[in-house]
Parts: structure tokens; sequence; C-alpha cells
């Protein structure tokens, strides 16, 4: 009986891991058609490989949210919120920190950016950040 | 060998001697319009439920060279099981784009929404038959992130579009908003 109840409630705390989340459901159905699903990128579509390149300098939080393809994807601040922050972690290995809520990701995608690749750019010649 | 021969034998005279031709021909008759009659039945139906198709999706195939196939509800093209391939592979002579249209689509058979995605065949010029255009969750242009009326064949080699194909990704979470 005591086994049983151990069972269950391992069942019941294990539950909503799964169901809520959306992150891999959002990247495969929002970026990945140009992204892929490696996030390898092609021609046209910048890869996701090269986040880490960026990850630490000063506005480069600021512009994976601001990209065209995150600030219009179809989803709400939070869903984009908790997508940005599982894409930071899948291709920089490091969670951003602080995480991305939802108010600082609406804030971002109402600012968007005149021209995404000289802003990459920019950014790809910035000194990191110093420690 | 003779002792097959003298039972066979034995077999046949009995049969001659017991079973009108008459007789035979409409038991043949009855098994071979019960066999055909035996899918019908609703126990063979529900056992097709349960048939696993090429890529490991449980469902009754259905026919993919068709447009009302459950995995074409958002497609928009030609379809490659009526151009040489098949709707998980492309023609022999082209080449898959990278690139894709992605929408979901409920397979009737368990009721689940399924991520699907539409990988263009490239390199030789339109197939033209099988047109299918259902585009279910797709959006006008001006909302570009849910339109899938661009070539997707810009990440291949060749930019000339020849047929599509509607491949399984996973179980989605929640169908597509906006059907």
């Amino acid at each position: 009986m005591r086994l049983l109840l151990a069972i269950m409630g391992v069942l019941l705390v294990a539950q909503p891991v799964g169901a809520d989340a959306f992150e891999e459901h959002d990247y495969i159905l929002n970026c990945s058609g140009c992204h892929r699903m490696d996030g390898s990128g092609s021609r046209a579509v910048p890869s996701l490989l090269a986040m880490p390149e960026l990850n630490g300098k000063p506005g480069a939080r600021e512009y994976w949210i601001q990209v065209p393809g995150a600030a219009q994807a179809p989803l709400s601040d939070a869903r984009l919120a908790a997508l940005m922050n599982w894409l930071v972690e899948r291709f920089t290995e490091k969670r951003p920190k602080p995480e991305y809520t939802a108010q600082e990701v609406g804030q971002l995608r109402r600012n968007p950016l005149r021209d995404p690749i000289a802003k990459r750019n920019e950014l790809r010649q910035a000194p990191y950040r110093r420690r | 060998m003779s002792r097959l021969d003298r039972w066979f034998e034995g077999m046949t005279r009995q049969s001659a001697r017991r079973v009108s031709r008459r007789n035979w021909l409409s038991r043949f008759g009855g098994v071979l319009i019960g066999g055909a009659a035996l899918p019908l039945l609703p126990v063979a139906r529900a056992a097709e439920k349960h048939t696993v198709g090429e890529d490991g999706v449980k469902g009754r195939e259905g026919d993919p060279t068709r447009c009302e196939y459950w995995r074409h509800c958002a497609i928009d093209g030609f379809l490659c099981s009526c151009c040489g391939g098949s709707h998980t592979a492309c023609p022999p002579g082209t080449e898959m784009s990278p690139v894709t249209w992605i929408g979901t689509c409920r397979n009737p058979a368990d009721g689940k929404d399924y991520i699907i995605s539409y990988n263009d065949c490239c390199g030789k010029t339109f197939c033209g038959r099988c047109m299918c255009n259902r585009n279910e969750g797709e959006r006008p242009l001006y909302h570009w992130y849910r339109n899938n009326d661009i070539n997707w064949c810009g990440g291949a080699k060749s930019q000339s579009y020849s047929c599509s194909t509607a491949i399984v990704v996973k179980v989605a979470e929640e169908a597509q908003p906006e059907k």
C-alpha cells in the first residue's frame, strides 16, 4: 500500500513537467521551418549554432528577442519568454541570467530592429562584457 | 513416397464419392465471397486502427495520393506520392529542401494532432499531378509567419519546385491555432 502511494506520488509530481512544456513544440512550429530542427539555418537564414559567439556581449540578450523571427512569432509574451529561455540554453548551453520574463519580452518585441543584419554585425565586433 | 501417393489417392476418391460437383462449387463460391466480405466486418475495421504506417505513426494509412489524406491538411502543392516519390520521400532526381512549411493535422485514427513538415522536393520542373491546396491554419501574405506561398526551395541547391511531401515530425502539444 505504501509503495503504491509512493508510486502515485511520484506520478503526480512528474506529470506537470511534460504537460506544460510547449518550448520544443513552439520551436518546431515557429522556428525550425527556416532555422531547421538542429538550428543550423540555411543560406538565407542565420545559424543558431552561432549564438555562443554573441553570448555575454552587451545588447545580445535584447537582440535575440528583437530579431524578426522572435519578435513577430505568433506567440504570447509568456510563451515567447519560455521558448527563448529554452532556446538560449539549448544553443549556448547557458540558461539566460536572469531568465526572460513575459514583461521584458513584451517590451522588447514592441521595439523592433530597423536593420537586424547590421545590428548583428555590430554585436559581433563589440567586445565582450568585462566581469 | 508411395505412402503419400496412396494417402492422396484415398482422399481424392473419398471426396469424389462424397461431394457432388455442385456442392463443391457452392462451397468454393461461399469461400470466395465470404473472404471478400470479411474486411467489411466491424472487427476487421477495428483491427485496422492498430496498423502502423511506414514512419511509425499509428492509424489507417489511407491514400497518400489523395488530397483528403489526413496529413495533407495544411499542404499547398503537388503531392509527391503522385509524382514518382511518396509522402515521405522525394522523386528520383530531386532534392528535399532543408527549409520547410510546418503545420499540424489531426490523425483521425487516434484523435491526436501531429506536427507535419511539408518539405518541398526541388530540382525538376513542377510535377503537375495531384494539386492539393488545403492550407488549414494558413494566413494571408501580410501575416507572413503563417503563410506558405513562398518558394521553400530557397534553401535547396535548385530553386525549381517539383512537389511536396508530408512528413510527421512528432505529436503536437496543441493543435495549430486559428484553424
